[in-house]
């Protein structure tokens, strides 16, 4: 299974690592889509079909928090498996993301971190991948 | 909190640069970089039960070794190369805040902020609390981290 991927930070920098990351992570990768806000990454939604999202929290015009809660309230994007990617250092902060069914993931990761990650929250096994 | 601190930032500026930009620590070059001019600064500030910043510093070609590492591009542009700064320090503040003793009391980072070479040159924010060295390959950082009211005052002479 080949997991199309959106991945969402406001730095592009960071978009690259991400997407670098996710190549070095040995998964089976789809079409990898990226936006620069959670406005931007739920405008993608709506056009293309996605099987996991990695999403940071500090962002301008729509963070990341809010992002993940209109998710969880949109009919065909509800159970989305979300890998929040930040350098968010409040433990309540991460207790209550983590509530909406996201993993979290702090900066910096390595591929296999990311690996486990997104086996963790996709369900994708080594076997779904040959 | 010092000794606490300084090893968090030791830790997470290794982590960092190993696994965001795939550099790796030459600690012979030392005295070779000990005195290379500035070429760019970033700070991040924290707001929480202790406020303050960390402010990183490159030179000797760093500055673009760390964006052309992370995007995997040699021609970076200068808003790439400020951006990539930007994010290795946002992300080293992140790591290093837990240290501080206050991770589950709601601790906000802003958003990196590039600093004017003259500012950083000139030291006008101060000392700080715990200052690390990284030599590389290619080029040195220095990474400061000033919890407000916690930097050293020189004594005075009497």
């Amino acid at each position: 299974m080949a997991l199309n991927t959106l991945v969402v930070d406001d730095s592009s920098v960071m978009r690259s690592i991400i997407i670098k990351t996710l190549k070095l992570a040995g998964l089976s990768l789809g079409e990898v889509l990226e936006a620069g806000n959670g406005q931007e990454g739920l405008r993608l939604l709506e056009n293309n079909w996605v099987d996991l999202a990695l999403v940071d929290i500090h962002m301008p015009v729509m963070d990341g928090e809010e992002m993940i809660s209109r998710l969880r309230k949109n009919k065909e994007y509800h159970d989305l498996p979300v890998i929040i990617v930040s350098s968010e250092s409040d433990s309540a902060r991460i207790e209550m993301l983590q509530k909406t069914g996201a993993t979290f993931m702090h900066k910096p990761f390595t591929p296999e971190t990311l690996r486990e990650a997104i086996i963790e929250v996709t369900g994708v096994s080594h076997e779904d991948q040959s | 909190m010092k000794t606490k601190v300084e090893k968090a930032l030791k830790a997470a500026v290794l982590k960092t640069f190993e696994e965001t930009c795939y550099l790796y620590p030459v600690p012979e070059l030392k005295d070779i970089q000990e005195l290379l001019p500035l070429e760019a600064a970033a700070e991040v500030k924290y707001r929480g039960d202790f406020t303050g910043r960390i402010l990183i510093e490159t030179r000797g070609g760093l500055f673009r070794a760390i964006a052309v590492n992370m995007l995997s591009n040699q021609d970076p542009t200068g808003a790439q190369k400020m951006d990539a700064l930007g994010e290795i320090a946002n992300i080293i503040c992140g790591n290093v805040i837990p240290a501080l003793g206050g991770a589950s009391q709601g601790y906000r980072i802003e958003a990196p902020k590039i600093i004017p070479l003259s500012e950083a040159q000139n030291n006008l924010l101060g000392e700080p609390l715990v200052w690390t060295v990284l030599n590389l390959n290619q080029g040195r950082v220095d990474l400061k981290f000033y919890v407000d009211g916690y930097y050293p005052v020189p004594e005075k002479k009497t």
